[in-house]
């Protein structure tokens, strides 16, 4: 009897341990990866088939049914360019120009890896989409209040997480080699509501 | 104090059994899970599923793209082939295949296809390369999910797109 007692603490000690720290590192790691081009992330074996155990995992959670780097290339954002966690209740500014691939977007998940209820149904903008500065740029705001120009929603007054992922459809082939070495949008906090 | 010894031992490395085949066990899970939900949708495997434009009420597949239309089929080639067609629009369009452990093994997309119209067909290993002038696929898991990728290019073509991803269709052959 008190050997399988014993026998039941280990197992729940080892599934416990052993299953809890799988999900906690595929949870954290979310779609992005270990190739950082300022606060965007990626990985090139997104999709492939020669992706390693722990990709697939990491694309199963946080981005099923991806396409190879062939096709599209993922990056995902889950802080500013100062390094602090993005937030639904700061406000951002995305700044920048068209990244090198035939179509793109950007989009922002909450913590679970979907879309975040807001009143304008908007959740992301494209390449066809998107308002244009004077100089061809782009300048998106991201917050919890409606500003003039673009503007996703971020759901509210809240200190909940949120992710942004940039898309690049048909990305020049100079993306897929190199992803550091590309120009992406920068994402500014401006403030915090407190 | 050597029987403790032996103890955690054990336990650490029944932790690390269990920390690779979670690891090993979710891509699998995961797209169990997405297949049922596609063929509940579309009625059965091989058949297409068109679900409407993302949203926040959206909950079947993560992360989806709402700048995209979707049209979605759970392949089963066990039994017999798979025949996949589509219109092909100028605009950004793609078909992409995946295996049941998530890798993406196939894609094409409207640029590749000197047409305005696909045809393949997606079959089990061993199969020939082709089936007539038909390119043949072949598939490394014998079930997976085929996703047809249309771009909303504005909201005025919308409705066109969406009429169009419509005509897309997995079938068996």
């Amino acid at each position: 009897m008190k050997l399988a007692l014993k026998l039941l603490a280990a197992f729940t000690v080892a599934l416990t341990l052993g299953a809890g720290s799988a999900l906690l590192y595929v949870r954290a790691g979310g779609l992005g990866g270990d190739i950082a081009a300022g606060p965007w992330k990626t990985n090139t074996l997104i999709g492939s088939t020669g992706a390693d155990p722990y990709t697939r995992a990491r694309v199963a959670v946080a981005g099923l049914l991806a396409l190879n780097r062939d096709e599209a290339v993922y990056f995902t954002a889950s802080q500013d360019d100062a390094g602090d966690t993005l937030r639904a209740g700061c406000t951002y500014k995305i700044m920048g120009s068209d990244p090198p691939a035939r179509w793109w977007s950007i989009t922002l998940y909450g913590a679970d890896n979907y879309l975040v209820a807001n009143r304008q149904d908007r959740y992301s903008y494209g390449g066809d989409t998107v308002a244009r500065e004077a100089d061809g740029g782009f300048v998106i705001a991201v917050g919890p209040a409606e500003t003039e120009g673009n503007w996703i929603p971020s759901g509210g007054q809240t200190n909940d997480t949120f992710s942004l992922t940039l898309r690049l459809y048909n990305p020049e082939e100079r993306v897929a080699r190199d992803p550091t070495g590309i120009s992406l949008p920068h994402i500014a906090k401006e403030a915090c509501s407190s | 104090m050597k029987t403790w010894s032996i103890w955690i031992a054990a336990t650490l490395t029944l932790a690390a059994v269990f920390h690779i085949l979670t690891i090993f066990g979710l891509p699998y899970a995961i797209m169990d899970r997405a297949m049922a939900g596609i063929a509940s949708s579309a009625g059965g495997v091989n058949a297409p599923a068109y679900p409407e434009r993302a949203s926040a009420a959206s909950r079947g597949i993560v992360r989806p793209s709402p700048d995209l239309l979707y049209t979605a089929c759970v392949y089963d080639v066990s039994e017999q082939p798979v025949r996949l067609t589509s219109p092909v629009p100028d605009t950004y369009w793609s078909l992409s295949v995946f295996a049941s452990n998530t890798d993406n093994f196939f894609v094409v997309n409207d640029r590749q296809v000197k047409s305005d119209r696909i045809e393949i067909v997606l079959a089990p290993e061993g199969s020939p390369a082709a089936n007539g002038d038909v390119p043949v696929i072949i598939a490394p898991t014998t079930r997976g999910i085929v996703l047809f990728r249309s771009l909303i290019t504005s909201e005025d073509s919308r409705a066109g797109i969406d009429a169009m991803r419509r005509q897309a269709h997995c079938e068996p052959l």
